[in-house]
């Protein structure tokens, strides 16, 4: 009888042992088990929603109650509709020494986010943090009008490796601060429209800068591809270009190779070629650039006269004036460029071209990269010629339109007090514990 | 002596019985808990699986602009950090969200990506120079063939839906937009018409009629276009909707029913950014008769920073051609080439050489262009639990959610 009282002893502590551990060893709720990772889940919506910065802007408009309920219905509809949400913006300030963060504002779709929840820290700063510059904007109040020829029916050349696009994107990226008014030239007929004195969004033709991103060839509106603009190989259109240059008192810039070399119109010359197998495009040859120099002269129409360039290789390097442009505007090409067509300065005498500014050393008596005013006393139309090799490095056509213009770049007051905030985004799921 | 053995015995078989008992409620117990632990172990399995193909871009870096497989699977863009996803990586995945369809002219199958009918691009499965990654072979890059399968979706997060609501003149539209939890109420809305000119020329041209407004407070707005016949004429809305870093897109193509032939645009090379632009008499069950002619216009469009659309300088060989349904005629298709890293929207018109009815289709290069959703991977049925995760990404500029199914197949025969 005692053993079987001994095992009912034993049996008690196992039932005793067994009681205990399953109240010790709780297993978790389901829910626990396999969550969704709501710490990941919050940190890529706070970084969504900052994408373009909004969110860093809200957190500093707490007062604005439109901004808020914006932020809230994009914060609702970007979770999944089982979640719950707190966001809470603290001030992070160690001036007082007692605390760094200060409760500002939250919101919340729940009042309860339940038992499971999970939380990401985000760290903002205000934009008074941001080291802004202001440039001066070129020809303000004369002009400032700064285009690029971006045509979708035109065709590069000499542009190696880019799209006209891509370089077109860039130098509105570089210039575009330093201009009142960038207009991207879209197709040939907004090009018609400005060569016949119209702007296409109500900005300043006269003194306005013109960038020219098909390299070697020059976009021709297809009302412009007949007589008498067709006349040897349309050399008269890039004559007649140099008029206009000269009455508007405009800056064409080349910004690689032999300047208008070709004409390019992908309807007008869809089935001609540029004798490189690139159609949409007409070969004018050296006749070109002659014609649009006596065109800026105010000369009379012709191609005869001394090609501008020898078309030989030469090493050029940064003149003293772009190096310092260089620094002042943050841009830095390569020091050492390789010019093959490099203009002769002869054209300086026969085209009554003063130098604005060397972009780069003239070597020998020719110049690989110079910014060329015309007129005496009075600026009647500038060329800017980088007649690097391809492929074209749009920064030394920033470069050479900021030497010679030179903005003013103003720093902006930096202002050290309620800079940074911290955004805590709490997630739970909803529905059950 | 009788009862002590008497007593022995009893004791010995209470003893044994209800060791027994206890054994089995243990053992019940443990088994609970090691099947939680590795549920817990699999959704940090899950979890980690997610950031190592959204946050690395693979190898090569630029796997998705390459023919070739790749040695190493992640969709991060490159050019940038964080959860931000290639454009062009998910394109070359083997989806199964359509049907593949069959093109005679490489006597190959081809993924459809696709969100509805206007909008479509066909890539290679397997053409013999262009490969898309199938799931097997990320599977086996990930580390978990054979002993995960996994199901990997990017849903635009939001949903724009655009309903045609008028019949005739004018064109009017609804268009509701969702979030993934609730409607983009008061969203800013940027919206272009891209309308295909009905002139005399030999190739189509098109207008673009764009605007900005805002969604009400149900997330819903009405568009309206005097003057355009909505039956009669072909046209594309692509619609933006933005609320602070949250953008989504929705399309709507519309071409005449009676008009029932179309350009069908299939990849030809990822790494030379080049798109065959077919007959659709051609792809899928190919028929010669009666013949048919389609001379198209096209323009490469991307979306500027304020959400219009912006044409660029697109390569002109073949950009504006002929193709017809019958190869002894002449080419039954013609080869673009796009920008190399420029996602965007390939806008063709076409036109019927004998009827002179038009239409548009609308290509996407980029995932995010047009919010294709896509998704990769097996199929968790039979498999008693699957763990889930998600993410939000952004795609082109567009606002993903990446979500990953993953279960255990190793050790599992399954449960159905």
């Amino acid at each position: 009888m005692i053993r079987t009282i001994e095992v009912l002893l034993v049996i008690m502590i196992l039932s005793g042992a067994f009681i205990a551990a399953s109240y010790f060893a709780v297993l978790p709720s389901p829910r626990e088990v396999s969550p969704i990772n709501l710490r990941r889940l919050s940190f890529t919506t706070l970084q969504m929603l900052d994408s373009n910065y909004d969110l860093s802007k809200a957190t500093f408009e707490t007062d604005d109650s439109y901004t808020w309920t914006r932020l809230q219905i994009a914060l609702s509809a970007s979770l999944p509709a089982n979640v719950l949400y707190n966001l809470t913006v603290y001030d992070i300030d160690d001036s007082s020494g007692s605390e760094l963060y200060h409760y500002v504002t939250s919101i919340s779709n729940a009042e309860s986010l339940g038992e499971t929840t999970d939380v990401s820290a985000y760290t903002v700063a205000s934009s008074n943090v941001t080291f802004n510059v202001t440039p001066q904007k070129i020809g303000e109040g004369t002009g400032g009008t700064l285009y690029i020829l971006n045509c979708s029916d035109a065709n590069g050349w000499w542009i190696t490796g880019y799209t006209a696009y891509s370089l077109a994107q860039d130098l509105y990226d570089l210039l575009s601060p330093y201009f009142v008014k960038t207009v991207m030239i879209q197709n040939t007929s907004q090009l018609a429209t400005i060569l016949s004195g119209s702007p296409i969004s109500g900005e300043t033709l006269q003194n306005a800068v013109i960038i020219n991103t098909c390299g070697e060839a020059v976009p021709i509106p297809s009302s412009y591809c007949t007589t008498p603009y067709s006349q040897n190989n349309y050399a008269y259109y890039s004559w007649y270009l140099g008029q206009k240059v000269n009455s508007y008192n405009w800056t064409w810039a080349s910004i690689v190779g032999y300047p208008f070399f070709y004409v390019s119109n992908t309807d007008a010359f869809s089935s001609g070629q540029n004798n490189w197998g690139i159609y949409g495009m007409q070969q004018t040859g050296g006749g070109g650039s002659i014609a649009f120099l006596r065109g800026l002269d105010s000369q009379t129409y012709s191609t005869s006269g001394t090609a501008v360039t020898d078309s030989k290789t030469r090493q050029a390097t940064l003149s003293q004036a772009a190096l310092e442009a260089c620094n002042y505007y943050g841009l830095y090409p390569s020091q050492t460029q390789t010019s093959t067509r490099a203009l002769s300065s002869a054209i300086q005498a026969t085209y009554h071209l003063s130098i604005g500014v060397n972009v780069l050393d003239p070597v020998s008596s020719y110049y690989p990269g110079t910014l060329y005013t015309h007129g005496t006393t009075t600026i009647t139309g500038s060329f800017l010629a980088l007649g690097l090799t391809r492929t074209p490095d749009v920064r030394m056509t920033a470069l050479g339109l900021l030497s010679y213009y030179h903005p003013r770049v103003y720093a902006s007051e930096y202002t050290a007090t309620n800079t940074s905030r911290m955004v805590v985004l709490q997630l739970g799921l909803a529905g059950g514990s | 002596m009788a009862s002590a053995s008497l007593d022995h015995m009893l004791a010995l078989t209470i003893f044994i019985a209800s060791l027994l008992i206890f054994i089995a409620f243990f053992t019940q117990s443990m088994q609970t808990a090691i099947e939680y632990q590795q549920h817990n172990s699999m959704s940090t399995k899950t979890s980690d699986l997610l950031d190592t193909v959204l946050l690395n871009p693979g190898l090569p870096m630029y796997w998705g602009q390459n023919d070739t497989e790749p040695v190493g699977f992640g969709l991060q863009d490159p050019e940038f950090n964080e959860y931000s996803l290639s454009s062009f990586s998910p394109l070359r995945l083997s989806v199964g969200t359509q049907p593949s369809v069959h093109y005679a002219a490489k006597n190959a199958y081809y993924n459809n990506f696709t969100a509805g009918s206007g909008g479509c691009l066909l890539t290679p499965i397997d053409d013999g120079n262009t490969k898309s990654v199938s799931y097997q072979l990320v599977a086996e890059l990930l580390g978990i063939n054979g002993t995960y399968g996994f199901q990997l979706t990017l849903t635009p997060t939001v949903d724009i839906e655009i309903e045609k609501t008028s019949t005739g003149s004018p064109l009017q539209f609804s268009v509701n937009a969702y979030g993934s939890g609730f409607v983009l109420a008061n969203a800013n809305v940027t919206y272009s018409l891209i309308v295909v000119n009905q002139d005399g020329n030999q190739y189509p041209s098109w207008s673009i009629i764009s605007s900005k407004t805002s969604t009400d407070a149900a997330g819903s707005l009405q568009l309206s276009f005097p003057g355009i016949n909505g039956e009669t004429r072909s046209y594309a809305l692509v619609v933006y909707s933005y609320l602070y870093g949250l953008k989504g897109m929705g399309y709507y193509v519309h071409v005449p029913a009676s008009f029932t032939k179309t350009v069908v645009p299939i990849v030809d090379s990822f790494q030379n950014h080049a798109i065959r632009l077919a007959h659709s008499d051609t792809v899928g069950a190919v028929t010669t008769f009666p013949v048919s002619e389609l001379s198209y216009n096209t323009s490469y469009a991307i979306v500027t920073e304020e959400y219009t659309l912006r044409q660029v300088n697109l390569d002109p060989t073949n950009a504006t051609a002929k193709i017809t349904n019958d190869l002894n005629i002449s080419k039954t298709y013609k080869t673009l080439t796009l920008p190399a890293n420029n996602p965007g929207i390939l806008i063709v018109a076409y036109k019927d050489t004998l009827s002179g009815q038009v239409g548009i289709e609308l290509v996407p290069w980029g995932l995010g262009s047009l919010a294709f959703p896509v998704s990769l991977g097996g199929n968790s049925k039979g498999y008693d639990w699957v763990t889930t995760d998600i993410r939000q990404v952004t795609i082109g500029g567009i606002a993903y959610q990446a979500t990953l199914n993953l279960w255990r197949i190793e050790g599992h025969g399954g449960s159905s």
